[in-house]
């Protein structure tokens, strides 16, 4: 019935029911699936709004899904349902390039706006690792980040508006500078739960004149994080902030041959990006302070090229893993810019503890963590160490007054942990938002909201 | 009703929740008040039983500056809380008008947005955390105090110019940026011929400026009693060398403009900015209305002349401060006889909304006002958005009547 329905509406290439075809839309980047009903994909706003109703008609819950890379669960379908799919929904619909903006399809790569935008000196500022793969859909979804995002924002700084397919298959649309309610805020992050993003118009920015880039060594990781604090602390905001400590230095240049010292325990990697007369003077500051931290060596990309081969290096650090061990989990928390120093120790200790090689490579000016636990999946015992060590860090970060997640998303895998950072109040509050644009819970079930906290009755209406 | 208004001036979170949850369940309709700068903007409540004010919950929760990050209680003073921060070397660009009064509860309900947010960015984009009162004293939480943070729905962010319709904002937590070192002021005048080509400069600058307006009237408020009608007012901020820059910059394409001449003010330069931003809700009692629109940039300065076209046409006295960096455009009609004006503003008022459906009421405390549409024609979304109001208060508490469609 539902597949028929699908085929009907939406023509036999666009459903696919197959049990090979469905086992490729039951995982995204994190460890366990779920079994689609169907898989769909839908060209265009009115095509996800027949999915939606049919769905519903059906009793399917859905499952928005753009390029599955991340690594929550957030696109995986735990009760099954019908995924929806924007692997065909990926054009620039409108570029503006007078008022510095585009309206896009949620398919579309990030990388791909920025490169449609370089020609008319433009650029899209958010650049989460996996840009060159993952959808604007996504990014939405989980409102992404990036290294460049210390300087511009995440995500929802630059939505500046949206086409919504809601919980009953009708499109509703909003703007950053509409009266009312700001419910573009309410949809970006929300991961699929409250609506399902068709289009979106997408801020753009000048492409800087000026862009620098420099690579500090540091004998030791205390030092470099102590430095990053340091700096922060010193009213310095650089526009990316990065840090790698050896393990993921050495497998970068093992892979890519990117230029970071591969002797040095931790590298910071930092770009000052503007003017010509202000990056100049960021950069000597920056210099002066990690020099004060005992940063053995300080090297600046000498052009474009340098740029950007140490930028691809740190972008592809985590695949670069690969050669340590066959998998790896990373972890996504955040802490307060001065606690980096003792969250650094703590998961280096909680590592060492468990028996578990660790790489960190993280966007240190932000305090956003992302230890790479390195494993075997075969290996029972191993997956049981990472577990334990990802949920000890977990720990850490709350207790220095941080966050369960900092830009992936909670998905289905931090579910549970929202009740270690939020009160059942807390919580009832944000899903009465839920209550408000899905009350059958049918969008992107069993995700963000902890078990017991899902449901209407929790607050009395 | 009571015959008498209550006023409750509580000093923590726990008491805001005391009482909103007393006036709930007794059917009472609440006030939210904070410095009381914004009370032009929106409906006037429909029934008003208690006055909550915010101005009990002062002073700073938590100041973490090594991480850049603040943890106010909503009723600080906007002016407080930049004075604090720039003693620090930071600041949040809020630009709210009447900074000394306005406090931060109410800048962040009234979605605030001020002329520097091109470049520095809107405070919902500085806001990380917020403690919330709903209408049943459920006392809320939301994000923290870490600079990124994806934990859950963006509740923050949807508290920001929902105009107290959703619960009462007791605390919030601020993300700073470094304060720009140094600004510099450019007052020129701005005949009409030179109108649009400086316009076309403007918007072609290497550097931009944080803030250009090219204004109308409003002499009184922003440059006491004289100067020229129309005029160009550029606030430059940054480091020394790069303001250097911006100036020459600048002095050229002015002069290409062919604008005559330019006067450039570094001591009170924010100080003159700040006047302009008075201005946005500078009322003259029941003389004046004042409204806002938010075109795109590059339609600011002809959004801003149909404006004027229409005003005239009424005989009604149009003044005007178009954002040439945000596409702002405040217009503030007047007449010098209060009667007169009473007779023309319901119609202006509908000849306006045919021409510009979206122009926001910032300023008017008319007796007529409860006949404007002061919140424009309703967002498409407007049913959601009444959804999302019966949820988070059935019982219509606080503000009633106040927001966008009666909500």
């Amino acid at each position: 019935m539902l597949r028929e329905r699908l085929i009907e509406a939406l023509g036999s290439d666009a459903v696919k029911t197959a049990p090979e075809d469905l086992a490729v839309y039951a995982f995204d980047a994190y460890l366990d699936g779920g079994r689609p009903s169907a898989v769909t994909l839908p060209r265009s706003t009115r095509d996800v709004c027949a999915i939606v109703k049919i769905a519903r008609d059906c009793g399917e819950p859905i499952v928005a899904r753009g390029a599955g890379t991340g690594l929550c669960g957030g696109a995986v379908p735990k009760v099954g349902g019908v995924v929806l799919s924007f692997a065909r929904m990926n054009r620039v619909l409108e570029f503006d390039e007078r008022h510095r903006r585009a309206r896009v399809q949620p398919g579309l790569v990030n990388l791909d706006l920025t490169r449609h935008a370089a020609s008319s000196g433009l650029f899209y500022a958010p650049d989460p690792s996996s840009q060159q793969i993952s959808s604007l859909g996504g990014n939405i979804a989980t409102n992404a980040g990036g290294p460049h995002c210390l300087s511009y924002g995440t995500t929802v700084n630059h939505v500046l508006g949206l086409e919504v397919v809601d919980a009953n298959g009708e499109v509703f649309t909003t703007a950053l500078d509409d009266a009312g309610y700001d419910l573009t805020a309410a949809m970006v992050g929300s991961e699929g739960t409250l609506g399902i993003v068709t289009s979106a118009w997408l801020r753009l920015l000048a492409l800087p004149e000026s862009v620098r880039v420099g690579v500090a060594a540091f004998d030791d990781i205390d030092a470099a994080s102590e430095a990053v604090s340091a700096i922060i602390a010193a009213g310095i905001l650089p526009t990316a902030l990065e840090m790698m400590d050896d393990v993921i230095t050495a497998a970068v240049e093992a892979a890519f041959h990117a230029g970071y010292p591969t002797e040095a325990a931790a590298v910071l990697l930092i770009e000052n990006a503007g003017f010509e007369e202000d990056v100049g003077a960021s950069e000597a500051a920056i210099q002066a302070i990690v020099t004060r931290h005992g940063a053995r060596s300080w090297r600046s990309a000498r052009n474009q090229a340098e740029r950007d081969v140490l930028w691809a290096g740190r972008k592809s650090a985590a695949g670069a893993t690969g050669r340590i061990a066959p998998n790896y989990y990373t972890q996504d928390v955040c802490v307060p810019r001065s606690r980096l120093p003792q969250a650094l120790r703590a998961v280096g200790a909680a590592s060492r503890a468990n028996g578990i090689t660790v790489g960190n490579v993280f966007h240190a000016g932000d305090g956003n963590l992302h230890p790479l636990l390195m494993y075997d999946r075969r290996d029972e015992k191993q997956v049981a160490a990472v577990v334990a060590t990802g949920n000890e860090i977990l720990q850490t970060a709350i207790d220095l007054g941080g966050t369960i997640s900092g830009e992936h998303g909670i998905g289905w895998e931090k579910r549970d942990a929202m009740t270690r950072i939020y009160s059942t109040d807390d919580l009832a509050t944000m899903a009465r938002v839920r209550d408000v644009f899905d009350p059958a819970r049918m969008l992107n079930p069993e995700k963000i909201f902890p078990r017991g906290v899902q449901c209407a009755e929790v607050v009395p209406p | 009703m009571r015959a008498t208004r209550e006023r409750a001036t509580p000093k923590s979170t726990q008491g805001v929740a005391k009482i909103v949850a007393r006036c709930d369940r007794g059917g009472n309709k609440i006030r939210i008040a904070g410095g009381e700068t914004l009370n032009g903007m929106g409906h006037a409540p429909e029934r008003v039983d208690v006055t909550l004010s915010t101005v009990g919950l002062t002073g700073i929760a938590a100041n973490e500056r090594t991480d850049l990050v603040i943890s106010v209680r909503a009723g600080t003073p906007i002016a407080n809380l930049t004075s604090l921060l720039a003693s620090q070397g930071q600041f949040v660009p809020f630009d709210a008008p009447q900074p000394q009064y306005a406090t931060l509860g109410g800048t962040l309900a009234a979605g605030w947005l001020g002329p520097r947010r091109h470049l520095y960015g809107r405070p919902r984009d500085f806001l990380i955390g917020t403690t919330i009162v709903l209408a049943d004293g459920t006392i809320a939480r939301a994000g923290g105090m870490v600079v990124k943070n994806v934990a859950g729905y963006d509740m923050s962010r949807l508290y920001v110019g929902s105009f107290g319709t959703l619960g009462v904002l007791t605390q919030a937590n601020l993300k700073t940026i470094p304060r720009p070192t140094h600004a510099r002021l450019f007052l020129a005048p701005l005949p009409e011929r030179t109108r649009e080509r400086a316009c076309t400069q403007l918007s072609a600058l290497r550097v931009p400026p944080s803030a250009a307006f090219v204004i109308e009237g409003f002499h009184h408020a922003i440059d006491g009693d004289e100067g020229p009608e129309g005029r160009l007012l550029l606030l430059l901020e940054g480091s020394a060398a790069l303001i250097e820059r911006a100036t020459l910059e600048l002095r050229s394409a002015l002069g290409r403009a062919g604008v005559p001449e330019t006067r450039i003010v570094d001591a009170g330069a924010r100080e003159a900015f700040e006047r302009v931003v008075d201005a946005y809700v500078a009322s003259l009692g029941e003389r004046s209305v004042t409204y806002r629109l938010y075109p795109l940039a590059r339609e600011a300065p002809s959004s801003a002349s149909q404006m004027h076209g229409l005003a005239q046409s009424f005989e009604l006295r149009g003044e005007t401060i178009a954002d040439l960096m945000n596409g702002d455009v405040v217009l503030r009609v007047s007449d010098l006889d209060s009667h007169a004006f009473g007779s023309k503003i319901e119609n202006f008022d509908e000849a306006l909304h045919a021409m510009m459906p979206a122009a926001q009421v910032v300023a008017s405390n008319h007796p007529h006002r409860a006949n404007l549409r002061v919140w424009g024609t309703p967002p498409a979304a407007i049913d959601r958005m009444r959804a999302l109001k019966a949820r988070f208060d059935p019982n219509r508490t606080l503000n009633p009547g106040c927001f966008v469609g009666g909500m």
